[in-house]
C-alpha cells in the first residue's frame, strides 16, 4: 500500500506557537519538506482535555505566550500559500472555536482551503456538531468541503461506526488503544474490524480532490489514520499495514525538544523507503 | 411567567443535555430577566450536552440509560433513601438561628445542616446515588475528582463500603491545602493522586480524571457536582434534591410556610440545585447562588463565573465559564478550593438566564468572618465553601423584615478547613503546634 508514493503516508501534528508562533511554523516547512503526506496544526488551548503531558506542556506554553486563533489563522493561511500543495487538517478543542464563532472559523478554514477539522471532544453527531457542519455545506454542491473528522476508538460501536460512515466523513481518525496522546504504544485487536467496516463503504459524498491527491485511492473509500502513542518508525510502519497514515504528535515535539528532530525525520524517511523497497520485490 | 414556571423541573429532568439536545433546544430558549449577559436565541445551542471525546461516549451513554432506568425504580429508589439514612445520617438538621437573626434585626435565618452528612457535607448524598448505579453496571473501579476533597472523601467512604478499587484526582493546590481530607480518603483505602498540571485545582482534577477515564474506559467516573457532560448534571441534581424536599418540610413543620429565601453557595452547583430543585416551580420562594468573590475582581481572583463568566464549552458541558477573551480558561481563585471552579452547572446557567435564581457574591475575607460569626453565635462551624452563603445570607437578612425566613444551605462542616481558617485565625499557635509535632517526632 506505501509503495508507489513519494510522500510518507504520515499525520504530523503540530503546535502552532510552540515554542513560538515562527518557530513553529519553521518546523511546519521541515515537515513538508522532509514529505509527510498530511499536516495537522494544532491550535493550542490552555486545557487540551484529551492530549499527554508534551502535547499538554507545549499548549499551556503556547497558550501562556497568547497565540490567538486569528494568529494560529494567519499562520495556517501563510503555510497553505507557500505549499499549496500540501493536505493541512486542522485541529483544535472546541472552545476556542466556539468563542472564535463558528460561522467566522468555518469561513475563515474554507478561504484558506483547508479541508477537514479534528476537534477531540466534539462528537460529530452532537448538536454543536450539526450547527458547525450546517455552515460546511457548499450551497452550490450541497456537498461539504470542509469536513469534520470523527475520533473513534475501539470501543465505538458498529452501528455507530456504520451511522457515521454513513454521514460522509471522508476521513477517520482512530484511537490506537485507550489511551492519551504520547503514551505508549499498542494497537487495540478491535481497530481491524472498524477499519475493514470502513473500507468496506463506498462513499458517494466525497469530494474528488481530496482522494485523487497523490493518486492514493482510485475508489471513494473514506481515509484512515491511526494515532496515540506512535513514536517510533517500526509502530509507524506497523500502523500503515491497516491505515492510510500514522499519526506522530507527542514524539515529534520530544525530538524537536531534544534537538534531534532532523534526525528523527530522517529515521521515519529511512524506514519508509527500505520498506517500499522490500514490498516491490 | 407561571406558565413556564410550572415546567422548570420537568424540563430539567427530562430533557437537560440529552446527547443531540434538538429537544433541549426550550432550556436555552426563554428570555431571561436583569442579566448583564444577553440571554441566547432560541436557535442557539442549548446549554449542557455531551462534548467528550468519542471514546467516552459509551461509557456516558451506559451511564444516562442506567439513571434513566432506575431514577423511576422503586427498588433502587428505597436503597437510595434507605442507604442515605443508615449510612449517611439522613434527615439532616434543620436549625433556626435565633440569636443571629436578632443580632441582625431582620428576617428569621434557618441553617440546614448537611455538614451532618457522614462525611462532612452535601457530596455524600450523590455519591452514595451514583455508587448504587455503579454497583447495578457491575463496575469494579471508580474515579473521582475532588476541590476541597468532600466529595473525594464521600466517594473514599461510599467505595470503602461497598467493596470497589477508587482512585482519587486532586489539584496540587487542593491536596495540600485540604491535607486533613486526602488523609481520611487514604485511610478509606482510596488512592489520591496529586494533579501538577495547570493551576493545580479543582479542574485540573476534573481533566486528569477524565484522562483516566479515557485510558480506562471500563471504570465508573463518579463525578461531583452538578457539571460535566450529560447526564451528570441532571442525576447529580436528581440525587440532590432530597436536601430542598427535606426544607421543605422542615421548614413548614418549625415556621408553618415555605421559605422566602433559600441561599446556597455555587462551585459547580451540586449543593444548589440540591437545595434549590424542589423549590423552583413557586416563585414566591426565591433563590440565591453565592459564587467567590476572591480577593478582587480581575480575572484570576475570583470564581464568580455567572457574574464574569462567557459561554463556552469545556469539561464536556456547555455554559458559563471563566475564560479569556479568546477561548482559553482562566485561572480562578477562592479561599475554598471546592468554590475555586471555573465552570458553573449547565443548569444554573439556564435559571440565571431565566431570571429564576439569582447569583451574588462573597469574598475571602466575609467567608472567613461568617465562619467565626456562625460559630461564636450559634455553636457551628460551617465549611469555606458554604460560608459564602452566609456571608450574603447575613446582609440579605439584615435588610428585611423580622417576618421574612431564609434558609442557608450549610452544605458542609468546616473541620477541614483547620489549617486555613487557624491560619487565619490563630496564627501563632498553629506555628507552635507544627513545631510541637516536628519535635514530637524526633
Ligand atoms: C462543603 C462544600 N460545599 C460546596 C461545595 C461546592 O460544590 P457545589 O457547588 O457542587 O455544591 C463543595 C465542593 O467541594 C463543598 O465541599
Amino acid at each position: 500500500m506505501v509503495n508507489q508514493r513519494s510522500k510518507l503516508p504520515l499525520m504530523a501534528h503540530l503546535v502552532l506557537g510552540y515554542p513560538t508562533l515562527a518557530e513553529s511554523l519553521r518546523t511546519a516547512a521541515q515537515y513538508i519538506v522532509a514529505g509527510v503526506e498530511i499536516l495537522e496544526l494544532q491550535i493550542p488551548f490552555s486545557h487540551p482535555t484529551a492530549d499527554g503531558p508534551v502535547i499538554t506542556a507545549a499548549c499551556q506554553e503556547a497558550t501562556r505566550l497568547g497565540v490567538s486563533v486569528s494568529d494560529c489563522i494567519e499562520a495556517i493561511r501563510g503555510l497553505h500559500a507557500q505549499f499549496p500543495e500540501q493536505e493541512i487538517m486542522v485541529m483544535s478543542y472546541l472552545n476556542r472555536i466556539y468563542t472564535f464563532g463558528f460561522q467566522e472559523f468555518v469561513t475563515e478554514m474554507k478561504t484558506i482551503g483547508v479541508r477537514h477539522l479534528i476537534i477531540p471532544d466534539l462528537p460529530v453527531d452532537s448538536r454543536a456538531a450539526e450547527d458547525l457542519r450546517d455552515l460546511t455545506i457548499s450551497k452550490k454542491s450541497g456537498l461539504s468541503n470542509l469536513n469534520l473528522v470523527p475520533v473513534l476508538a475501539a470501543n465505538t460501536p458498529d452501528p455507530r461506526v456504520e451511522k457515521l460512515l454513513a454521514m460522509g466523513f471522508d476521513f477517520f481518525y482512530l484511537m490506537s488503544d485507550f489511551k492519551i496522546t504520547g503514551s505508549g504504544f499498542s494497537l487495540h485487536p478491535r481497530l481491524k474490524a472498524i477499519i475493514q467496516k470502513i473500507r468496506a463503504h463506498p462513499s458517494t459524498n466525497l469530494p474528488a480532490v481530496a482522494l485523487t491527491k497523490e493518486g492514493h485511492h482510485s475508489t471513494n473509500h473514506p481515509r484512515i489514520g491511526i494515532g496515540f502513542g506512535i513514536s517510533t518508525p517500526e509502530q509507524a510502519l506497523k500502523v500503515v499495514e491497516d491505515a492510510d497514515v500514522a499519526i506522530i504528535g507527542s514524539a515529534l515535539i520530544q525530538a524537536q525538544n531534544a534537538g534531534k528532530l532532523t534526525e528523527y525525520l530522517e529515521s521515519l524517511r529511512q524506514a519508509f523507503n527500505n520498506q517500499q523497497f522490500e514490498t516491490k520485490h | 411567567m407561571n406558565q413556564t414556571a410550572k415546567t422548570y423541573k420537568d424540563i430539567i429532568l427530562n430533557t437537560l443535555g440529552t446527547f443531540g439536545g434538538s429537544n433541549s433546544r426550550q432550556l436555552a430558549g426563554a428570555v431571561g430577566a436583569d442579566r448583564n449577559v444577553p440571554p441566547p436565541s432560541a436557535t442557539e445551542l442549548p446549554y449542557g450536552g455531551t462534548y467528550i471525546p468519542e471514546v467516552l461516549l459509551p461509557s456516558l451513554q451506559e451511564i444516562a440509560a442506567a439513571f434513566d432506568h432506575f431514577k423511576f425504580d422503586e427498588g433502587f429508589l428505597a436503597d437510595f433513601a434507605d442507604t442515605l439514612r443508615t449510612f449517611s445520617g439522613r434527615p439532616t438538621a434543620f436549625t433556626p438561628l435565633p440569636r443571629l437573626s436578632a443580632e441582625f434585626g431582620g428576617a428569621q435565618i434557618f441553617l440546614k445542616n448537611e455538614g451532618l452528612n457522614h462525611t462532612g457535607a452535601h457530596k455524600i448524598t450523590h455519591c452514595i446515588g451514583q455508587i448504587l448505579l455503579a454497583q447495578r453496571l457491575g463496575k469494579q473501579r471508580i474515579i473521582a475528582e475532588t476541590g476541597a476533597g468532600q466529595h473525594g472523601y464521600a466517594t473514599a467512604a461510599v467505595c470503602a463500603r461497598f467493596g470497589l478499587d477508587c482512585t482519587v484526582y486532586m489539584g496540587k493546590k487542593d491536596y495540600e491545602r485540604q491535607r486533613p481530607n486526602v488523609y481520611w480518603m487514604e485511610l478509606l483505602g482510596t488512592k489520591v493522586v496529586a494533579v501538577k498540571e495547570g493551576s493545580q485545582t479543582l479542574n485540573d482534577a476534573v481533566i486528569a480524571a477524565f484522562k483516566d477515564w479515557v485510558a480506562n474506559p471500563d471504570s465508573y467516573y463518579l463525578l461531583g457536582s452538578a457539571v460535566g457532560p450529560h447526564p451528570y448534571p441532571a442525576m447529580n441534581t436528581f440525587f440532590q434534591k432530597v436536601v430542598g424536599e427535606e426544607i421543605r418540610q422542615q421548614c413548614i413543620e418549625t415556621t408553618g410556610r415555605l421559605p422566602d429565601y433559600c441561599v446556597a453557595c455555587v462551585g459547580g452547583g451540586s449543593n444548589a440545585m440540591g437545595m434549590f430543585f424542589d423549590f423552583l416551580d413557586e416563585e414566591q420562594v426565591q433563590l440565591v447562588g453565592v459564587e467567590a468573590g476572591g480577593h478582587g475582581t480581575q480575572p484570576g481572583e475570583h470564581a464568580a463565573k455567572l457574574r464574569d463568566g462567557k459561554r463556552g464549552i469545556f469539561e464536556g458541558y456547555h455554559s458559563y465559564f471563566l475564560q479569556d477573551g479568546d477561548g482559553n480558561i482562566a485561572a480562578t481563585h477562592s479561599v475554598s478550593a471546592g468554590l475555586d471552579y471555573c465552570g458553573v452547572s449547565p443548569i444554573l446557567a439556564y435559571l440565571a438566564d431565566e431570571g429564576r435564581v439569582k447569583f451574588e457574591t462573597a469574598n475571602d475575607e466575609a467567608a472567613l468572618s461568617a465562619v467565626k460569626k456562625l460559630a461564636q453565635t450559634e455553636g457551628i462551624i460551617p465549611a469555606l465553601e458554604s460560608a459564602h452563603a452566609f456571608a450574603y445570607a447575613f446582609e440579605l437578612a439584615a435588610g428585611l423584615t423580622k417576618d421574612k425566613i431564609v434558609v442557608v444551605n450549610a452544605s458542609g462542616r468546616g473541620e477541614k478547613d483547620l489549617f486555613i481558617t487557624m491560619r487565619h485565625f490563630q496564627e501563632e499557635n498553629l506555628k507552635a503546634y507544627a513545631q510541637h509535632l516536628l519535635q514530637h517526632q524526633k
